[in-house]
């Protein structure tokens, strides 16, 4: 238990009918990177601003390092923030606003332009002491962000979506900044986002979340290849899905056509809805390649940088497969698309 | 020609032909009607006529020595100091429960700031006349809660001018506070707190002086108020509260002295664009993220 930095138990946050945060039970190890990963709307935010202080629970018990924390207010928690506009005071410096928190814990003043000196290294930005907020890029302004959270060496660091107000580049390029450090420093982390992206990189475990509750908890490797539900499935990524029937043996399409699909399970009788990620297709002109295939229309293609995407008809299904080297095919072009049944997940 | 020069050139005309209908009427009601006043206050002075045409110091000699004009000029400024002090801090309050809380608070509080410019001076007057004697609203109240034993009297006191202005001029104060409050962003209170800021340490470390600068403006702005307001202190003060606009009340139609009148009128005009000056140097820079 006391491995534990961060633990969750049966939490719920509840504005009069409104149920943003769902009985959750959740436990962050020391030096352990655990990202709630949802929608907007999913409670993953509130979630987070309940182990930060600034919101508190209806019901069940938030432990910071094994004491109870409830009612406790923000400024009395170890744990830092990092907002997602930076929140930078507009009228302190750099310097000032990284020193913010030591002063705020009365630490004597030589120390502390030793530490804000050795945290503008850390997050490579040296120099830049008595700039002020509004002089800055947004990605200089959310390492700035970092240093003030990191400088006060808190129990656990909160991380409510820094990278979703840059532009791409800088968000990976701060990606793997967060990465490096987390693994420079060992510091424990609570990372918020509805990027899968970002939660796959970066976690050691991700938590996925819908309407208020944890659907699965798992390492990013397990949740990207055996989530738990449906909803986990289509939110770590894109998919196809081919809604069918099952009678007789026989799998068919809404429309009644029969489709040659062999699953790895059977499949009880009754509407399935099957699932495929694009990258998982494979695109052949005469032969099957895979164990399923099905004979398709190249109704559009798109070029998405670093590969295209083809889609398919076939009777009333819509595919989408990805594919790195473009082949010629043409719209309009017969083409076979076939896949492992194993690369197939059904839910009903 | 250049384009962008051209460009540039259409700019400023449009700009001044866009300015120059209000310019032509600051220039014609207010600039013309100031110099006026000016020009009067160097005219000399001999019953019974109001003025004549001359150019003399006298009056502002007067203005220097005179120690009637000095006393009003005394509690004029004292009255207006307190009133703006008075009016800014609870100004401020107001706009912080209104920028902290619920939007709904935000409404109702706004409405009720709003009420004081609704009316006419002389009416809220009027309604002091109600409330502030010994039979007044206010004397009831007091009696009835128990906080007071006996009756009392507020009409005609300084504490009445004092209470008079600061109705006056709160709502200005609350509306320049609020709209630079509204710009800040809340989050940087939770983000104080999240460093280990407490409430207080908050206060004074980022509300504070991110809204310093709200509190000079509106401090500023009340003073003037306070200063250039004539019915209220002269209808809710004792007899013997003289202020500036009263003096000029008394130089003008009381004793037919024009010029002194002007004087002790350019005098304070004066005064007020010091003020500015002052407030304009000391106003801090906003810095936006």
């Amino acid at each position: 238990m006391s491995e534990s930095i961060l633990e969750l138990e049966r939490v719920r946050l509840q504005y009069g009918p409104v149920v943003a945060v769902d009985d959750v039970t959740v436990a962050v190890g020391r030096g352990e990177f655990v990202t709630l990963l949802g929608p907007s709307g999913s409670g993953k935010t509130s979630t987070l601003r309940l182990v930060g202080g600034f919101e508190h629970p209806t019901g069940g018990v938030i432990r910071i390092a094994g004491r109870p924390v409830n009612g406790l207010p923000a400024n009395r928690r170890d744990t830092a923030t990092i907002f997602q506009s930076g929140a930078l005071f507009p009228h302190k410096t750099v310097a000032e606003n990284i020193a913010y928190g030591l002063r705020m814990r009365r630490v004597p003043a030589a120390e502390i332009a030793r530490r804000v000196a050795e945290m503008l290294e850390i997050v490579a930005l040296p120099g830049f002491e008595h700039r002020y907020p509004a002089e800055m890029s947004g990605g200089q302004r959310q390492r700035v962000a970092l240093a003030r959270s990191l400088v006060v060496r808190p129990s656990l660091l909160l991380f409510d979506e820094p990278l979703s107000a840059l532009d791409l580049a800088l968000k990976l390029q701060l990606r793997a900044e967060i990465k490096r450090l987390h693994a420079e420093l060992g510091f424990s982390a609570v990372f918020v986002t509805h990027d899968q992206g970002e939660a796959l990189s970066l976690s050691d475990r991700v938590a996925v979340m819908q309407k208020g509750r944890i659907e699965q908890i798992d390492r990013p490797d397990t949740l990207y290849n055996r989530p738990a539900s449906e909803f986990v499935y289509t939110f770590m990524g894109e998919s196809n899905r081919l809604d069918v029937t099952v009678g007789g043996g026989a799998i068919r399409d809404l429309q009644g056509h029969l489709l040659p699909l062999t699953l790895e399970d059977g499949l009880a009788e009754g509407a399935w809805r099957l699932y495929l990620r694009p990258s998982r297709l494979h695109l052949s002109e005469h032969e099957p390649v895979r164990s399923n295939a099905l004979r398709c229309t190249v109704s559009m293609v798109e070029f998405l940088g670093d590969h295209f995407r083809y889609h398919l008809a076939c009777h009333g299904l819509r595919l989408m497969c990805d594919v790195s080297a473009k082949l010629g095919l043409s719209e309009g072009s017969d083409v076979i698309a076939s896949w492992d049944g194993a690369d197939m997940r059904a839910y009903r | 020609m250049t384009d962008a020069r051209r460009r540039r050139t259409g700019e400023a005309l449009g700009f001044w032909l866009l300015l120059a209908p209000s310019l032509l009427l600051l220039v014609l009601v207010f600039a013309r009607t100031v110099a006026g006043v000016v020009r009067m206050s160097f005219n000399g002075w001999t019953p019974p006529s109001f003025y004549v045409e001359d150019v003399v110091l006298d009056h502002y000699v007067r203005l220097a020595t005179d120690p009637l004009i000095r006393e009003a000029a005394f509690n004029t400024v004292v009255l207006a100091f307190q009133a703006a002090l008075t009016s800014v801090v609870l100004a401020y309050v107001m706009t912080l429960i209104v920028w902290l809380r619920p939007k709904r608070f935000r409404l109702t509080v706004i409405g009720l700031m709003l009420c004081p410019l609704l009316a006419s001076e002389i009416s809220i007057i009027f309604g002091w006349w109600l409330v502030l004697p010994r039979n007044g609203l206010l004397s009831y109240m007091l009696v009835g809660s128990g906080l007071v034993s006996e009756k009392i009297n507020l009409l005609y006191t300084e504490f009445a001018a004092f209470l008079g202005l600061v109705y006056a001029i709160l709502p200005y104060s609350f509306f320049i506070l609020l709209s630079v409050m509204d710009r800040q962003d809340r989050l940087l209170i939770e983000a104080s707190a999240d460093l280990g800021a407490s409430p207080l340490s908050t206060f004074r470390e980022v509300v504070l002086p991110l809204t310093w600068r709200g509190v000079v403006l509106a401090f500023s702005q009340a003073l003037i108020w306070a200063f250039g307001i004539y019915a209220t202190p002269s209808a809710l003060g004792p007899d013997t509260l003289w202020t500036m606009g009263q003096r000029i009340q008394e130089e003008m139609i009381g004793r037919a002295n024009w010029p002194l009148a002007s004087a002790i009128a350019v005098a304070m005009i004066a005064a007020i664009a010091l003020l500015l000056v002052v407030m304009r140097t000391v106003e801090p820079k906003e810095r936006t993220a």
